[in-house]
Order: C-alpha cells, then sequence, then structure tokens
C-alpha cells in the first residue's frame, strides 16, 4: 500500500487531471460575470474565454482572444506534463516536468485576479464603477442626451468554475509538496 | 535532461509567442482592431443614431377621477433598439409649473414590454396630495379659477430593463391636467 502511494505522485495526477477539466468547463462556463441590467450586458471573463453580450450579440476583444489561446495552450501542456510526470515521478528528469506543470495553473489563477483587479481601477479613474463580487448601482459617465442620467445595476461575481481552477491550482502546488516523499523512494 | 528543460523552455515560448504574434499579423493592417472588435462600432451606431433612449411622447387628454382622486396619462414609446425591451417602473413628481409646488406623484400602472422596433402605450397613474387638494390647498389657492393647470414631471425615474434613466424638469416638457378643484 504504502509502496503504490510513493510510486505515483497522485497530487499530480489528479491537479492534471483538474486542470484539464477547468479547460473544457471554462470554454462555456466564465471564472467571473458581470451583468448590467436584466442581463442587457454582460462580461464573461475567464482565461480560457473571454466575451461579452450586447444587444443579443457577442463579442471578443482580439487581443484578449488571443491571450485566451496562450492561457489554454499554457494549462493544456501543464497538465499533459502533470500527468506524464505523476507516472514516472523518479526519473531524473520528472522534476523538470513537475517544474513546469505545477507553477502554470497557480499563475494563471493569480494573473486573472490581478488582471480583474487593475480593470476594476483603471474603470474607476473614468467614474465607472463595478463591483468584483456583489451588486452596486453605478451611474453611466456619459449621457446618451442632455438632460438625462443613466443608472445601472451591475452585479458581479465569480462562478463555479473559478474555484474548480483554485483547486486545479491547490493539487498542482500539492503535487509540487509531495514531490520530497516521491522522489525520495529508491 | 538539459534536452528535456530546453525542450520545456521552447515549448513555452512558443505557446506565449505564437498566438500574439499570429494575432498581430492577423491584423497588421489594423492594429487598432486589436482591441476594439467591429460590433462596438454597430453599438455605438445604435446608441448614437436615430434613436433608443427618446423621451416618450403624451397622447390624448388626462383623465381624471374624482372618487379616487386619482388621474391617468397615456404616453407612446417607439422601442427603436434592436432588442425587446420592458419599461419595469416610471416614477416621477408632479409639480405646477408655474409655481414649482408638489402637487401630487404619477407612477406607471403595469409593467409593459415593448418588441423591437414596436410602439407601446404606457399609463401612468397619479394621485393628488393632501397639499394640493381641499379649500386651503395649492389647486385652489392659486389656480381656482383655471379650467386647467399647466403641470410638469420631475425627478422622473424610469427604469428600463434595469438601467434607470433619470430626467430633467423640462424633457418631458409641459402638459395640462383638469383642476380637481374647479367649480364651472
Amino acid at each position: 500500500m504504502s509502496d503504490i502511494l510513493t510510486k505515483y505522485n497522485w497530487f499530480a495526477l489528479a491537479g492534471g487531471l483538474m486542470t484539464i477539466l477547468v479547460i473544457v468547463v471554462s470554454l462555456s462556463t466564465p471564472w467571473w460575470q458581470l451583468t448590467v441590467g436584466d442581463d442587457l450586458l454582460t462580461v464573461n471573463a475567464s482565461p480560457i474565454n473571454t466575451n461579452m453580450g450586447f444587444l443579443d450579440a457577442s463579442f471578443t476583444i482580439p487581443f484578449i482572444f488571443a491571450l485566451n489561446i496562450v492561457s489554454i495552450l499554457g494549462l493544456l501542456a501543464s497538465a499533459i506534463a502533470m500527468l506524464i510526470y505523476s507516472i514516472i515521478p523518479g526519473k531524473s528528469y520528472s522534476i523538470h516536468l513537475l517544474g513546469f506543470g505545477y507553477k502554470k495553473p497557480l499563475y494563471t489563477v493569480l494573473f486573472f485576479i490581478i488582471g480583474l483587479v487593475a480593470i476594476t481601477m483603471i474603470c474607476q479613474t473614468i467614474n465607472l464603477n463595478f463591483p468584483l463580487m456583489g451588486s452596486t448601482i453605478s451611474t453611466l459617465p456619459i449621457p446618451f442626451a442632455s438632460g438625462i442620467t443613466l443608472t445601472v445595476l451591475l452585479s458581479a461575481g465569480f462562478q463555479w468554475s473559478f474555484w474548480l481552477a483554485v483547486i486545479a491550482a491547490a493539487l498542482c502546488i500539492t503535487a509540487r509538496i509531495y514531490h520530497g516523499r516521491v522522489a525520495s523512494v529508491p | 535532461m538539459d534536452k528535456i528543460r530546453l525542450i520545456l523552455t521552447l515549448v513555452t515560448i512558443a505557446i506565449v509567442v505564437i498566438p500574439i504574434v499570429g494575432m498581430l499579423l492577423a491584423h497588421q493592417g489594423n492594429l487598432l482592431g486589436l482591441f476594439i472588435p467591429p460590433e462596438i462600432t454597430e453599438i455605438e451606431d445604435i446608441m448614437g443614431g436615430d434613436g433608443g433612449l427618446e423621451p416618450p411622447q403624451i397622447v390624448g387628454e388626462p383623465e381624471y377621477n374624482e372618487t379616487t382622486r386619482t388621474f391617468s396619462i397615456s404616453f407612446e414609446y417607439t422601442n427603436s433598439f434592436p432588442i425587446d425591451i420592458t419599461f419595469n417602473s416610471f416614477a416621477g413628481d408632479i409639480k405646477c409649473s408655474e409655481h414649482h409646488f408638489t402637487l401630487g406623484n404619477a407612477s406607471l400602472s403595469e409593467s409593459v414590454s415593448i418588441d423591437a422596433g414596436e410602439t407601446e402605450t404606457l399609463t401612468v397613474l397619479g394621485i393628488w396630495n393632501e397639499d394640493a387638494m381641499g379649500d386651503t390647498g395649492h389647486f385652489k389657492a392659486e389656480h381656482g379659477a383655471e379650467e386647467t393647470v399647466d403641470v410638469i414631471l420631475a425627478d422622473l425615474t424610469v427604469d428600463i430593463s434595469g438601467i434607470q434613466i433619470q430626467m430633467d424638469e423640462n424633457e418631458m416638457g409641459e402638459m395640462q391636467v383638469p383642476n380637481p378643484t374647479y367649480q364651472g
């Protein structure tokens, strides 16, 4: 029993599989969602798929789309490296596979949070306030006509797919910590 | 071992560089298009074009019910957005346009959904307040000899599909309402 526990890195296996699951799920479920009014405008954000919906139309910013492709390929490579490493953790080159794989889910989650906070702060400088979580009423800075002011209910929140990504990142970090136990077995 | 390390480094570089360079090449004639998708221009046309947020127009004459002290005013609104919208609420103060005295308040009788491009009638119900009615009220004291009184809607807030539009007093213009205390 002890042999099978230390022959493979189970946390890396779980982390790799969970990372693949995160990629698949995030294609359709955003990590964070902002809704304006009664679903009049929605912003669906995740490192895998970021898009906006307005007036029944959905669109993506091309540069963000390129960054989404970078994230998908990075996470996919990370997951493959973690899966390969998990079954051969004792090989001399395995530490490189682990080093390549375990950081990417964590960095993806961290950069996503930093990016969201940065965008929130940038928007605040132009008096466009939106919450990271919860609801708020915001006044649009540019009225469409003189004498008319627009205020909208903005609701935002992290979705379950975000927490799945956090779990994947945590499993990958645990795999790195657990590496000491599997690597020490001859 | 160094080969593995080198391969993984090259994979990392390729993963980052190829999509970004590919997107740059795809937009090399229009780098602004990298950050502003064409749909944004279409949305700007819709919002700044022929309409969307036009104030509703008053139709017909206001109707007054002496028993309930309420009156109703009908408005027509054309939805020039390409999507269906719903008027959730419509509320404001009714003020005498001459003295800026608050006579009562107005609210939407029921929420109204308007399909894209369609025109619907919104019925707003109003009720006069105590200070406006009675023998010492504003209607009798200031406009006792007038059959109709010019009023404006102030602090008007309209909720359309979750977006609240607040209008200045002059946006809706003046309208005439029957003087509820007029004896003829």
